[in-house]
Order: structure tokens, then C-alpha cells, then sequence
């Protein structure tokens, strides 16, 4: 959505895409965009717009001269065999942070208890983003949620709104910290259908209304913190209605026309991402065929216990049939028992269980009314196996555009 | 069959719930309600006390390091007592990961002072990163300094299967029973055993969390919460497919011959003085951090008498040890 916004504003970035977000994926990125001297072409209007693992932060950042901005959207439980607890993530970053140049911005979500005042004692400007829609509360902690403390004295934090996992309009039971006023708010949130969203923006500058042409008050979040971080790097606020013209990046909502079928692909990877991911596909209540993935990455990330940290309530009476797929989809398939009852003999949902992502997608697809959509809800091993197979039977042509703009 | 009743205290669920470990409440849940019994499940926050006769199964999960510390002393003063009694009447409990090492006698963190424990298990823990000092840069440096892979325990003739995540080494007292023998991982602290097994309470470092695919074990604790309460403990059978499905499928997991990067890091002997400023009884040395290494108690560490008359029936029978 940045990328989309630089060009909308004529700088030209220089993007990583997702996948390549550690340093060796940035370095090859670098290295494909230098001449044969090993140096950028010469560009006044370039801007580098790297999206960066957060485990890598410790050694992409220093290696940043002199950042205009940082963004950071969310410190959920992603990866706890690789990057241990968020508060090892949080601690981390903050020790990231403190080596930066005074002068960079930082854009942080106001409604995440660890983001709104981490490395408070920072001269850094601070650009908060955060929604305001209190439509949207969820009424109560969310299951999802880790309950993080007070980030000042590690009190209970109270909430008047909750949106998802612990981001919400929050505040400190104890010493009263709470959650900081954004500088750029969404007054309203209309989630439309399994797709888009239609947001009513605040920023300094004014009022705007932004189409944002995908799903979830997750993506609500990405767009509020493009808009963020393109006023913190001084483009116009008008180039941030090019969000509304950016195209799906790999698997987030990416689709592909199979036999009559839209087939839509969409990259789910920890508890908060599958849990976004259905609640805003499942939100405008039409039942929908699913196809489920669930892989470890052999000896990098073996631990699938997150699923059940991860809502699955949203399918319940609403999936007629999913298949799980993935080289855990053992595992998956016991927690969907467990979480909807789904697969008890009274269940209303057919499941099946089929490891083979091609052979999975194609039971699950024979299976979809002529004409339906199937939605393929799944972590990235199982997603670029099917794409592959997609590619090969002349179907994924164009899945996205190598180009700015795509990597939301 | 009349209609039945248990009672499931959850302690701490907003903090000690790190790793997927509700799903060990939910799985308890899921089980009685398919035989229609009933489930109280009762949440235990800091400050709740435990009334010993009124709980029939504990579940505690496991937390980070910091939430660990956070409810430490409530554990041992305020609920302590609860637990110990509920346990020595017969109540069932499980303990999982920084849960497991809170039931035991204390735990040494890798920063900060020593944490008291709520004397459940005659056992104790002593976080590798104690023997460091000070934190971790970068994950690479953290992970190194942990347990990190599949975990396939036999437990008299079953096995149980799992994942641990974890930078505590959990040393056994004298009169501690373990839950079983390591067959794939690194278990309490490289010595070959895992976990605890007292009475019907058991702790463990099983993650994953370990009831969903583990049902033997789920259907030992409402076994034994059912005959506290009931005494009966007959469980109609369940259709596992899909749980059996899962456990082989953790089991092959564990006996690929590769292991995680993040495990073989656990397997780096570190070899440097521990210290535990305030503490008269430490060890001056201590070689830690070894797969299949020694795991002898350092010395000064005097058994309590937790642990009376444990009988050998395995999980299968019912009856704790």
C-alpha cells in the first residue's frame, strides 16, 4: 500500500517483497536493482521500502543510515520456536530502536499496549495510528488475545473497546497509562463483504474517505499505518488514495479462476492471522467452501501449537465442507474438531482430511457447487505448492505484479 | 448414568497461556461434554485462592518469563497450599512448561531473583540463561540457549508425544517420580527423564499442547477428577481417529533423524559458572546445556517429603502413582 502511495506521490521505491524479508532476501533485492559498478543507479526520487522480518531488525536496522521512518504495525505470537515470547520480540526492538537517529519517525499502532510507548524515553517524533470505530468492539477480551500488561508497571490493562487480540482502546488498571491519540484515526470502518473496506479517515492535514480493496479490520490497520507513514516521510496526503488502486500481494486474497471457480488464495500464519482472516471472511454470513492449510517449515518452525490460540469459532454453521490440508493437517483437523465441532457426527460441516495440497485442492474443488468460490485459507508451504500446480496447469498467470504497490 | 460434574480450576489462563495451552482446557472440556459429563471450569486469576475440596482438576499452562515471574509468589503463598492439599486428596492436575516449573520447589530465572514455587513436586529449575547473565541480543543467540524440537516420552507402555520450548533445566529431588523415559528430545534437563508424576498430578514439558493428541492422557486427569468427585472411573470410549492420526504423526515427527537447527543449538554444552547472587546452596559449577548430559542435582538441595508411596499402574489404569 506504501508503494503504491510513493508513486501515487512520484518517488520511486525500492521494495523488498514478502519472503525476501530477511537480509539475504534484501541484499539480493539491492543487488538486482544495482548496475554492474555494485551501485544504485543514481536516483534523487528513490526511496528504499523494505518490509523487514522482525527477528532481522537487529541486523537490517544498523546497517539503515539514516531511516526517514520506522513502522511498526503489531507485536503479536508469531514464531515462539524462532523468536521465543513477544516480550522477548518487544524488549528486542526497543533495543533496535535506541540506536537510531533522533531525527527518524517512528509510526506505531496506539492501539497495540506494546507498541504505543515502546522505548518511551525516546526524542524520536512519534506518529500514532489507530481506529477509533468503536462499532467494531468485540465486548469483551478476545480469545485470541495474550493479555499483554502495562507497559509502564506491568498492571492489568482495562479496555473500553477491543477489536482484536490486544488491540483496542486500552488502558492501564494501575497507573492509569493509556492508550496514546493517534495522529491518523479511521472515525468509521465499513467492512464490505469478504473483500474490501471503506474507511473515514482523520489525519492532521483533514478528513478523507479511503477504499481499501482488502478485507478485515487487519488490513484496516495496514492502511492507517501506509497513511502514517506516508505523512511521516512528508508525501501528500492526497497520493494516499492510491491505496485504493493497489492490487492483492502474494496470497492475500489473491485469486485465480479454476474450472468456473474463483479461487482465492490467502496467506494465514500465526493465531491472529488465521483468526483475522475468517472473521472477515465469514463476516457477511454467506457459507463458503474452505480449504484449510496447516505445514511446519522442516526443522525451522515445528511448532504448530498457536492453532489453538487461534479462533476458529467463525466457521462454525457457516463452512458446509472444508478440507485440511498441510504436512500437519492432523493437527489442524483435531483442533477444528475441538474448537467448532467440526468432524463429530452431528456436525454440520463436512471435513476432510487430505495432506497432498494438489490432491486436497482438487477433492475440495469437485466438491464446490459449479459456479461458487472456494477460499484456501492456509500458511505459505501448502499455499506455494497449490500455486505451482496452478502455474503449471496454465492457471495462475499473472498472480501479482512484480512491481511497487504489490506487497501490502 | 447419573448426571456428572467435575470441577476444572484454570490458573492464571490470561497469563500462563503462551503456548496454545488452553487447548489443554479445551480438550478436558470437549472429552467430558462428548460423555456428558459436565465441566466447571473455574478461572484462578492472582490473588484467587484454591479451596482444595472444591477443585477436581488443575490445569496450569505455560506462561513467558516474565509472566512467569509475575505470578510466582501468588502461586506459592496464595494457592499453594490449595494445590497441595487438592492433590494429596486425589485431585488431578497438569502442569506444562514454566506451569511445570512453578509446581515445583523454585525456579532460578535467567535474570532477577529466585522465584518460589508452589512445593507441589519435589523438584526444582534452574534457567540456562542464569549460567550467562544478562539477555540476548538476537533470537539466534536466544534460541541457542534452549530446548527447542519434538519430544517422545514413553510413559510405562505408552508414549506420549509432544513439542518442548524451553531454557529450564528441571532437576528431580530423591523422592520425585518422572513421567517417563526420553525416548526423541532433551526432557527435564538432558538426563533421560521427563516431567513429574505425583498421585495424579502430573508435570511436564510437553507443549503443543499435549492433550489434543495425547487423549490416554487427557482421559487419565478426567479418569481420576471423575472418581475424586464421583467415584467412578469408567470413560465411555471415543472415536480418536483423528487424535491417534495426530500423536503417529508427532511420534514419526520425532524419529526423523533431523532435528531442528534450534534443537541441535540446545545441544552446545555451556560450561561456566553459575550465578545465583543470595542463594547459600549454589552450585559453584554446573555443565548444562548437555543432551543426554549429566543431570545430577547439585548438592544442598534436601528432598521433601512430597511424594508417599507412589504405585507403579500407568496411565491406562486411572490411578496416579
Amino acid at each position: 500500500m506504501l508503494a503504491e502511495v510513493m508513486q501515487a506521490a512520484g518517488v520511486h521505491p525500492i521494495l523488498n517483497h514478502e519472503g525476501s524479508n530477511q537480509l539475504p532476501g534484501l541484499t539480493s533485492t539491492l543487488l538486482a536493482r544495482s548496475g554492474p559498478s555494485g551501485r544504485l543507479p543514481a536516483d534523487e526520487r528513490a526511496i528504499g521500502l523494505f518490509e523487514v522480518d522482525e527477528g532481522s531488525m537487529p541486523t537490517i536496522l544498523p546497517q539503515i543510515a539514516r531511516p526517514h521512518a520506522v513502522v511498526i504495525t503489531n507485536i503479536f505470537r508469531d514464531q515462539l520456536d524462532r523468536y521465543l515470547e513477544p516480550d522477548f520480540v518487544t524488549g528486542m526492538l526497543e533495543r533496535v530502536l535506541r540506536k537510531l537517529p533522533a531525527e527518524t519517525t517512528l509510526v506505531l499502532n496506539a492501539d497495540d499496549p506494546r507498541l504505543a510507548y515502546l522505548a518511551a524515553e525516546l526524542k524520536n517524533p512519534r506518529l500514532y495510528f489507530g481506529i477509533a470505530d468503536t462499532a467494531h468492539d468485540r465486548a469483551g477480551p478476545d480469545p485470541s488475545s495474550d493479555s499483554p500488561r502495562c507497559p509502564r508497571c506491568g498492571g492489568e490493562l482495562v479496555y473500553g473497546c477491543v477489536f482484536y487480540a490486544q488491540l483496542g482502546h486500552w488502558r492501564c488498571g494501575g497507573c492509569g497509562l493509556s492508550r496514546p491519540a493517534p495522529h491518523v484515526e479511521a472515525a468509521k470502518v465499513e467492512l464490505l463483504g469478504a473483500v474490501s473496506s471503506r474507511l473515514q479517515l482523520t489525519s492532521p492535514t483533514g478528513e478523507t474517505v479511503l477504499g481499501v480493496p482488502f478485507p478485515g479490520l487487519y488490513n484496516a490497520y495496514n492502511a492507517l499505518a501506509a497513511v502514517a507513514a506516508a505523512i511521516g516521510c512528508q508525501l501528500p496526503d492526497s497520493a494516499c488514495l492510491a491505496i485504493e488502486h493497489c492490487t492483492p500481494g502474494s496470497f492475500r486474497m489473491e485469486r485465480v479462476v479454476v474450472a468456473g471457480h474463483d479461487v482465492y488464495l490467502v496467506l494465514a500464519k500465526n493465531a491472529n492471522g488465521f483468526t483475522e482472516v475468517l472473521r472477515a471472511l465469514l463476516k457477511d454470513g454467506q457459507p463458503k467452501r474452505m480449504m484449510l492449510g496447516l505445514n511446519d517449515c522442516a526443522g525451522k518452525q515445528p511448532d504448530t501449537s498457536w492453532i489453538w490460540d487461534a479462533d476458529f469459532g467463525s466457521l462454525r454453521g457457516a463452512v458446509p465442507a472444508a478440507v485440511v490440508s498441510g504436512n500437519r493437517s492432523a493437527d489442524l483437523a483435531v483442533r477444528l474438531k475441538y474448537a467448532a465441532g467440526l468432524a463429530c457426527t452431528d456436525a454440520a460441516t463436512e471435513l476432510t482430511v487430505e495432506p497432498d495440497p494438489v490432491r486436497a485442492f482438487q477433492f475440495a474443488l469437485g466438491g464446490t457447487p459449479a459456479g461458487d468460490p472456494l477460499w484456501v485459507v492456509s500458511t505459505s508451504v501448502v499455499l506455494r505448492q497449490l500455486r505451482r500446480w496452478l502455474r503449471r496447469q496454465g492457471y495462475a498467470g499473472q498472480p501479482w505484479r512484480d512491481q511497487p504497490g504489490a506487497a501490502s | 448414568m447419573t448426571a456428572m460434574r467435575i470441577t476444572l480450576g484454570h490458573l492464571y489462563p490470561d497469563l500462563m497461556s503462551t503456548y496454545g495451552d488452553r487447548g489443554n482446557v479445551e480438550t478436558i472440556v470437549c472429552r467430558c461434554g462428548w460423555r456428558g459429563i459436565a465441566t466447571d471450569v473455574i478461572e484462578l486469576r492472582l490473588g484467587d485462592r484454591i479451596r482444595a475440596d472444591e477443585i477436581d482438576l488443575i490445569v496450569i499452562g505455560s506462561g513467558g518469563e516474565a509472566q512467569q515471574a509475575m505470578v510466582a509468589s501468588d502461586l506459592a503463598k496464595t494457592k499453594g497450599p490449595g494445590i497441595r492439599d487438592a492433590v494429596e486428596q486425589g485431585a488431578a492436575a497438569l502442569a506444562v512448561g514454566t506451569g511445570f516449573e512453578l509446581f515445583g520447589r523454585f525456579c532460578q530465572p535467567g535474570d532477577g531473583p529466585e522465584l518460589p514455587g508452589a512445593g507441589l513436586f519435589d523438584a526444582y529449575t534452574v534457567r540456562r540463561r542464569s549460567a550467562l547473565g544478562g539477555h540476548y541480543e538476537t533470537p539466534t543467540e536466544a534460541r541457542a540457549d534452549r530446548a527447542v524440537g519434538e519430544l517422545l516420552v514413553r510413559c510405562g507402555d505408552a508414549l506420549l508425544a509432544g513439542f518442548e520450548n524451553h531454557s529450564g533445566g528441571t532437576y528431580l529431588g530423591p523422592t520425585a517420580q518422572p513421567l517417563g523415559e526420553v525416548i526423541c528430545g532433551y526432557g527435564n534437563c538432558g538426563d533421560g527423564r521427563e516431567g513429574v508424576w505425583l498421585r495424579n498430578a502430573v508435570g511436564t514439558n510437553l507443549r503443543g499442547p499435549c492433550l489434543p493428541k495425547n487423549p490416554l492422557l487427557a482421559d487419565f486427569l478426567i479418569r481420576a477428577a471423575l472418581a475424586r468427585r464421583h467415584a467412578v472411573a469408567d470413560l465411555l470410549p471415543l472415536p480418536d481417529e483423528l487424535e491417534q492420526a495426530a500423536h503417529q504423526a508427532a511420534v514419526r515427527r520425532a524419529r526423523q533423524p533431523v532435528r531442528s537447527v534450534a534443537s541441535r543449538a540446545a545441544s552446545i554444552v555451556l560450561d561456566r559458572s553459575v550465578r545465583r547472587p543470595g542463594s547459600a546452596t549454589a552450585p559453584r559449577r554446573r555443565t548444562v546445556g548437555v543432551r543426554r548430559g549429566k543431570g545430577q542435582p547439585p548438592d544442598g538441595h534436601a528432598a521433601s517429603p512430597a511424594n508417599d508411596g507412589a504405585s507403579e499402574r500407568g496411565l491406562r489404569s486411572g490411578r496416579g502413582r
